[in-house]
């Protein structure tokens, strides 16, 4: 995704961030809308230095935070420790094809919600173990690919490679 | 992905001191006593997510203005039935007390209001509705939908407060069978979905015997909730401690999945009421028992 139009992409990662907030809180889909906050953080964070992504999952977070009674703060928490994480993924893994940007996708939201069940403790619908072995990688995997579609969609509006 | 920073040792390290300052921010928010939390959450609802809850607001609206006109027109045939029946009940009630020489039992006042779901984890058992402080809201403000109770208000901002239904495992009212003869706590008891979640009346004496279709409602001890409200209907046994409780299983009267439009009760500090009229206006107190002796409906051979 490298491009002189360095802009295209905030763009991308705003209305990710906006899009979030629309389906889950403005039309009020919950668990049908995949959470493109994770995803936004991710995607920002292969770009930007670690303390930055850290501050940007603050800021995230914090917005998701206000809307729950329950675990205020477990999601700040989250998301700045997932940013600053995305942005050291870079000293490992270089590179952002498809594939890549699909298991990091992937294995960014497993460890989000992971954190957050941790944090929150708030009690789930489910055993925590099937919860955390079978219902979060499946939301895992509908953030992932809702990740790499906004991408693809935004690669080939821009004409990034 | 282009950019990649190639910072020295020394800048990683100054990077890593930053995000570490962020996140000690982050955990000192979340260690945060409930009682700074709550203008915390307020502030950041009024200021960035503003554009989103009004926008719910508004489409909750527009859905709203679509609904069939002929089940509106029934509604408002029902709501006048049991406006008429509770005129008629509080003039007869205002003669009695008046030859009795008391004064006018205090009665709360309600708000309509719209009810607006934050679909995000965290906030499942929790909604927003769009009146405030502004309106009278408080801390403690009951919440009726059409079937019954819904939940309470426990967090009010100027123009929008911040409640729990029935679902949330915070969620406790005293109630009592609607015949007054079996007391206990109702709280909520969990499903595998959230569908499936009910209700149970805990705490009930070992010896009496409740029956399926037994109506349970509010009794207005504690302050919160107004006497009589309904709370669900009795479907079995939940469990009996040996000699001591029993819990009966309650379907909810209300599913707060298709909850839209509520109304909060705005009581003052002191002042309880019987909201039983409301629902059961010309309904004896022990329906749900004869509903549930044997053969009670059916038809003869």
């Amino acid at each position: 995704m490298t491009s002189d139009r360095g802009w295209t992409f905030w763009v991308l990662v705003g209305l990710l961030v906006v899009g979030h907030f629309v389906l889950h809180l403005a039309i009020g889909l919950g668990a049908t809308a995949p959470d493109l906050l994770t995803p936004a953080l991710l995607l920002a964070a292969r770009r930007i230095r670690g303390a930055v992504a850290a501050g940007l999952g603050l800021v995230l977070g914090l917005l998701q935070d206000s809307l729950s009674l329950d675990a205020f703060g477990a999601e700040a928490v989250t998301l700045t420790l997932l940013g600053y994480l995305g942005s050291r993924s870079r000293d490992l893994f270089v590179g952002d094809g498809t594939v890549f940007l699909l298991v990091y996708l992937f294995l960014g939201k497993w460890l989000h919600d992971v954190i957050v069940y941790a944090l929150s403790g708030v009690p789930a619908q489910a055993e925590p173990l099937t919860w955390l072995l079978v219902f979060a990688p499946l939301a895992a995997v509908y953030t992932a690919l809702a990740g790499v579609t906004a991408v693809a969609a935004y690669r080939s509006v821009s004409g990034e490679r | 992905m282009g950019n990649y920073f190639d910072g020295t040792r020394r800048g990683r390290r100054r990077d890593a001191a930053v995000a570490g300052g962020f996140l000690l921010v982050a955990v000192f928010l979340l260690l945060l006593p409930a009682s700074y939390q709550a203008p915390l959450r307020s502030a950041i609802r009024g200021t960035a997510l503003r554009p989103f809850l009004a926008m719910q607001a508004e489409l909750t609206e527009r859905r709203v203005r679509r609904e069939d006109v002929s089940q509106l027109r029934a509604e408002r045939d029902s709501l006048a039935a049991v406006v008429a029946a509770q005129a008629s009940l509080a003039e007869e009630n205002r003669r009695l007390r008046a030859l009795l020489g008391l004064r006018g039992r205090a009665q709360p006042e309600f708000r309509p209001a719209e009810l607006i779901r934050a679909g995000v984890p965290g906030a499942e058992s929790t909604f927003f509705i769009d009146i405030g402080a502004k309106d009278g809201v408080v801390v403690g403000s009951p919440v009726l939908a059409p079937g019954g109770l819904l939940g309470v208000i426990t967090e009010v901002d100027e123009h929008t407060a911040q409640g729990i239904d029935w679902t949330h495992p915070n969620f406790r009212a005293s109630a009592m069978t609607s015949d007054g003869d079996v007391t206990g706590i109702v709280e909520p008891r969990r499903g595998r979905f959230r569908e499936e979640d009910l209700l149970t009346l805990t705490s009930a004496p070992f010896h009496t015997d409740v029956r399926p279709g037994t109506r349970v409602v509010t009794t207005g001890r504690g302050g919160i909730y107004p006497r009589g409200i309904p709370l669900g209907t009795v479907v079995g046994i939940d469990e009996a401690d040996t000699g001591w409780r029993k819990s009966y299983l309650l379907r909810p009267a209300v599913r707060p999945e298709g909850v839209t439009h509520v109304i909060v009760a705005i009581q003052r500090e002191g002042q309880g009421g019987d909201l039983s009229p409301l629902w059961q206006p010309d309904e004896p107190a022990d329906t749900g028992r004869a509903a549930a002796e044997p053969g009670a409906g059916e038809q003869r051979p």
